[in-house]
């Protein structure tokens, strides 16, 4: 199977990218990664793992309207291309597939 | 918003963050900022500010858009080779100005790097001793008429001071005796050795307080027993070769044997102890009883030193003041009252007063002149490169318009000296390693130029290099990379914008008045040399040799060679005395006159001769008659500068009267009064002197030759002598010539003097040369239109010759009166001396004038000659 592969810090950027249609950007979207995982990340790996996303357009981004809160400086807002999203239908489903076959030794073990 | 994030962090991101990056990275950071403010407080959050600052200290962050546009760098590599292109093809097209330039450079660099190296030879000497701070050297000034300064002490004085104080941890006598004559017996034959710098009677201790350190042999047994010796390696090596030199024997003018029992390491150069062979201090006595005995507290000679060691936390005025009862105790009755000083080791190399070998000052001097001389090459080189500049202002202006910097365009000025100044370090470096053995040769020294292993050396090179380059590059660089391109193509720009004539013109000045100086003061130095060599000393010196006696003569053999060598055909007089009237070996003594029990308060310059001793050297006699013959003390023969410090009205008077000298041991009465004459330097004035028969005293013959047949009747004299004392080396030397080497610090001063004044005009030509150049690109129109209202190229020169005649008069009325002064100080030193005369300085203002006009005529007349058509058609 020939795509690029995305680590695992990538995937959760990408998943909340998708999750927050279209408003994501860096400050959100790790607040909304601390939430969700209960993990301490941090700015400088939120922005690489976007810069990384981006580079293997998976997302894309555009500068948004000045905003206050930031003395004036725009938020760079991020969403997520066709690609990203086949990308994380496609380890969906691989993950899917696996569970599948797993469900039931798993049922009988629990 | 209330609450700022730390604005030191904000400026650190700003600063490495990538600018299309740093406005989302800044919000967020602080979008944040406010949150933790919010949540944790503001210390924290602050905290956590420089944390997530931090945290973007990325490669990735920090790494700059490439930007659509192409970038200018100031350093980028094709530039660079551009520039040296450019450089190459500036200086290939001028090679008359790139000469100058470099020759120049070179020129004051080598005595930059010349001296530096002499200046730092110096200030090494003798820095190699472990406590060299607590070495002192036990010296004597002497209280009568003058005061007057002698580097030796008593003998007894060392062994006084280690016996009855403590303040010295160790103290040490060493006898040095210079020239003397060692033999080695080879079976049986004779080698006849010549050394200089002599032998040292030297006790133990000395190796202690000194680093020299022994190689073989046992450090605490050598040189204690009677009549042994350590070499150095070098010595030892001359004298056995490769054998083994311990336990090898060797004789101190067949009078002394002394056996090898250790060898010393070879002295380093930078140390004032020359002498080669130690030998244990015991010997002295039975080759210098008078020295080596406990009591000779009677006289001073400067081959006795004393050195010594202070405790740590003795200071030398203690040591001094423990010293100072003993003149009292030891020579109550002497008007000479000596004063016991102590003297530092690193004062000892650069003491004038102790004859050291170096005078701090010179040193200073030489750097001042070295300094001076870099100073007016890169000066004159600012001044050719601004006067090239107009040249170049095309050029300047393609630049700019094509996009240059000023940055840029004063890099590549700045490259363009430093391949000028680049080429003259290494020419520099190239002439300084020729010159090095003459300046060695010169200076008396044993310098080296050690490139890679002498850090202080190269550090200084490089820094020259590159002080120069910046110093003389900067200048030029500026003004022509401050070039408005508008102007410089449309070709409007003056020398006005250029400026700093006025500048230029004082420069000259300053070079000219110097170099106006150093010839006043060589030509007053020469005529001064003139004068001390020429005039009559009141003796005869000319075709006068001096003759050693054998070192071990008996009366009977003196007598029987003066009797041969008065035979020998184109000997025209002979006399056995102790020196030559004027002589750099001097015994002065205080007498005493008349019977009187106090002794007189001036000392008498004491010679010894036989009665052919006027006759000899045409020693006039204005009173009484000669010394009859005798072979002891019998009469004296005074001067007349004798009889007036004894106030006698005429030298008649002083006949007759009876002197006692040498504490008594000479007695007899004045017989006559020799007519004054010169009995030392011109740097001194006449002593008293006294004659007197004592065939123990006589060391000489001094022998008046018939000039024309010298050589053959010098062969002869050998034959005869060495007949007599077949042992020893025959050596002789004409008076005229001794008498010379009074003046040898004069004469290498004169050298010097001479060779920086011609640097000095060198360079001031340079100078001129540039100011030329300059004023003929300056008043190109000026001349096209003079000419074509009809100048001749006379009046064309004539401007150019105003302009030169008018600096150089002025730096002439500086120059004079300083000279004058330094030259008058200098001429203090002699206490008979020449006056300065006018034509001294018409001589010094006719040579300026001639070289100043062979530089200027070159350039002024090519100027003066350019059609005016030319000149005038381009606007």
């Amino acid at each position: 199977m020939k795509r690029t592969y995305l680590g695992e810090f990538e995937e959760i950027v990408l998943l909340a990218v998708a999750v927050l249609n279209g408003q994501a950007y860096g400050v959100l979207l790790m607040h909304e990664i601390i939430e969700q995982t209960d993990r301490s990340v941090r700015l400088n790996q939120v922005h690489s793992a976007l810069q990384r996303l981006e580079e293997k357009g998976m997302v894309r981004s555009e500068m948004g309207e000045p905003t206050n809160e930031r003395g004036g400086r725009r938020k760079r807002l991020f969403s997520v291309t066709a690609f990203g999203q086949r990308t994380l239908h496609e380890i969906q489903e691989v993950r899917a597939s696996f569970w599948q076959r797993l469900t039931p030794t798993l049922k009988f073990s629990v | 918003m209330q609450h700022q994030p730390p604005g030191l962090a904000d400026r650190f991101l700003q600063f490495f963050c990538a600018p299309h990056l740093l406005e989302e990275v800044q919000g967020d950071l602080h979008e944040e900022f406010e949150y933790q403010v919010e949540r944790v407080g503001i210390r924290r959050a602050r905290w956590r500010y420089w944390r997530d600052v931090l945290g973007f200290l990325q490669p990735r962050y920090i790494k700059r858009k490439p930007s659509q546009y192409p970038q200018t760098y100031l350093f980028s590599l094709n530039m660079i080779r551009n520039y040296f292109k450019i450089a190459y093809r500036n200086l290939q097209r001028n090679k008359a100005y790139a000469f100058i330039n470099v020759l120049g450079l070179a020129l004051s660099m080598t005595c930059g790097i010349l001296i530096f190296t002499l200046v730092n030879y110096h200030l090494s000497f003798d820095n190699f001793h472990k406590n060299s701070d607590r070495i002192y050297r036990i010296v004597t000034e002497m209280h009568m008429e003058n005061v007057s300064y002698d580097r030796g002490v008593p003998a007894p004085l060392g062994q006084v001071v280690r016996n009855e104080h403590s303040f010295g941890e160790k103290t040490a006598r060493i006898a040095t005796v210079t020239d003397r004559l060692i033999i080695l017996k080879k079976g049986s034959e004779l080698i006849k050795l010549k050394e200089p710098e002599g032998i040292a009677f030297t006790e133990p201790s000395f190796f202690d307080i000194f680093n020299y350190p022994l190689l073989q042999g046992n450090k605490n047994t050598v040189l204690v027993e009677p009549n042994t010796a350590i070499l150095t390696q070098k010595m030892a090596k001359k004298y056995f070769g490769d054998e083994n030199p311990i336990g090898k024997e060797f004789w101190l003018e067949n009078r002394i044997v002394f056996t090898v029992t250790g060898i010393l390491k070879d002295l380093p150069p930078n140390t004032d102890r020359k002498t080669e062979i130690y030998v244990s201090y015991p010997t002295l006595k039975s080759y210098n009883s008078w020295l080596a005995s406990d009591d000779s507290w009677g006289g001073v000679d400067d081959a006795m030193q004393c050195f010594t060691l202070l405790r740590p936390n003795v200071s030398a005025t203690q040591a001094e003041n423990a010293m100072a009862p003993y003149p009292k105790k030891y020579r109550p009755s002497s008007k000479n009252v000596h004063h016991y000083k102590l003297q530092p080791l690193s004062d000892i190399h650069f003491s004038t007063l102790y004859d050291g070998p170096m005078d701090k000052q010179n040193l200073w001097i030489l750097s001042i002149i070295g300094f001076f001389l870099i100073i007016t090459a890169c000066v004159n080189f600012i001044n050719l490169a601004t006067a090239q500049a107009l040249k170049r202002s095309k050029e300047v202006g393609v630049r700019k318009v094509l996009g240059g910097f000023k940055g840029q365009l004063f890099g590549q000025f700045i490259t363009e000296t430093a391949i000028i100044s680049a080429i003259s370090v290494v020419i520099a470096i190239l002439l300084s390693f020729l010159i090095l053995p003459y300046a060695n040769d010169f200076f008396d020294a044993q310098m080296s130029l050690n490139l890679f292993s002498d850090s202080q050396l190269s550090l200084f090179i490089v820094a020259l290099g590159v002080i120069v380059t910046f110093f003389a590059g900067s200048y030029p660089g500026l003004i022509l990379a401050g070039f408005q391109p508008v102007i410089a193509l449309k070709g409007k720009l003056s020398h006005q914008t250029i400026g700093g004539f006025n500048t230029r013109r004082a420069l000259i000045v300053t070079q000219f008045a110097i170099s106006q100086v150093l010839i006043i003061g060589m030509v007053v130095v020469i005529r001064q040399m003139q004068y001390a060599k020429q005039s009559d000393l009141g003796f005869d010196k000319d075709a006068i040799v001096m003759v050693q006696v054998g070192a071990d003569s008996t009366d009977i053999k003196m007598k029987s060679l003066k009797h041969d060598l008065s035979t020998i055909a184109g000997v025209e007089k002979i006399s056995l005395c102790r020196a030559a009237p004027s002589s750099g070996n001097i015994w002065t003594n205080t007498i005493r006159f008349d019977n009187q029990t106090e002794q007189v308060n001036f000392g008498t310059n004491m010679k010894a001769g036989d009665e052919a001793y006027l006759s000899t050297f045409d020693l006039e006699l204005v009173a009484g008659r000669n010394l009859f013959p005798s072979d002891s003390v019998k009469e004296f023969l005074v001067n007349e500068t004798f009889t007036r410090k004894l106030n006698f009205s005429s030298p008649q008077e002083a006949i007759g009267k009876v002197i006692a000298a040498n504490g008594g041991s000479m007695r007899g009465p004045i017989v006559g009064i020799i007519k004054d004459f010169h009995d030392l330097s011109f740097h001194a004035e006449i002593n008293a002197v006294a004659l007197t028969t004592n065939k123990d005293d006589y060391s000489n013959y001094a022998i008046k030759l018939t000039m024309a047949t010298a050589k053959t009747t010098l062969n002869a004299i050998e034959k005869a002598w060495t007949a007599k004392f077949p042992d020893q080396i025959f050596e002789y030397e004409f008076l005229d010539e001794s008498i010379a080497q009074f003046y040898e610090t004069e004469e290498r001063f004169l050298k010097l003097m001479t060779l920086f004044s011609i640097i000095a005009i060198f360079i001031g030509c340079l100078g001129l040369y540039g100011l030329v150049s300059f004023m003929a690109t300056q008043k190109t129109k000026e001349i096209g239109i003079r000419k074509v209202l009809g100048s001749s190229l006379a009046q064309i020169l004539w401007i150019f010759g105003k302009e030169f005649a008018r600096l150089i008069v002025v730096a002439f009325l500086v120059a004079a009166p300083i000279a004058w002064w330094f030259m008058n100080q200098w001429l203090q030193d002699f206490k008979f001396h020449i006056t300065i005369q006018p034509w001294i300085f018409v001589v010094a203002i006719a040579i300026t004038l001639f070289v100043a006009t062979l530089t200027v005529i070159y350039e002024a007349t090519k100027a003066a000659l350019v059609n005016p058509v030319k000149s005038l058609k381009s606007e």
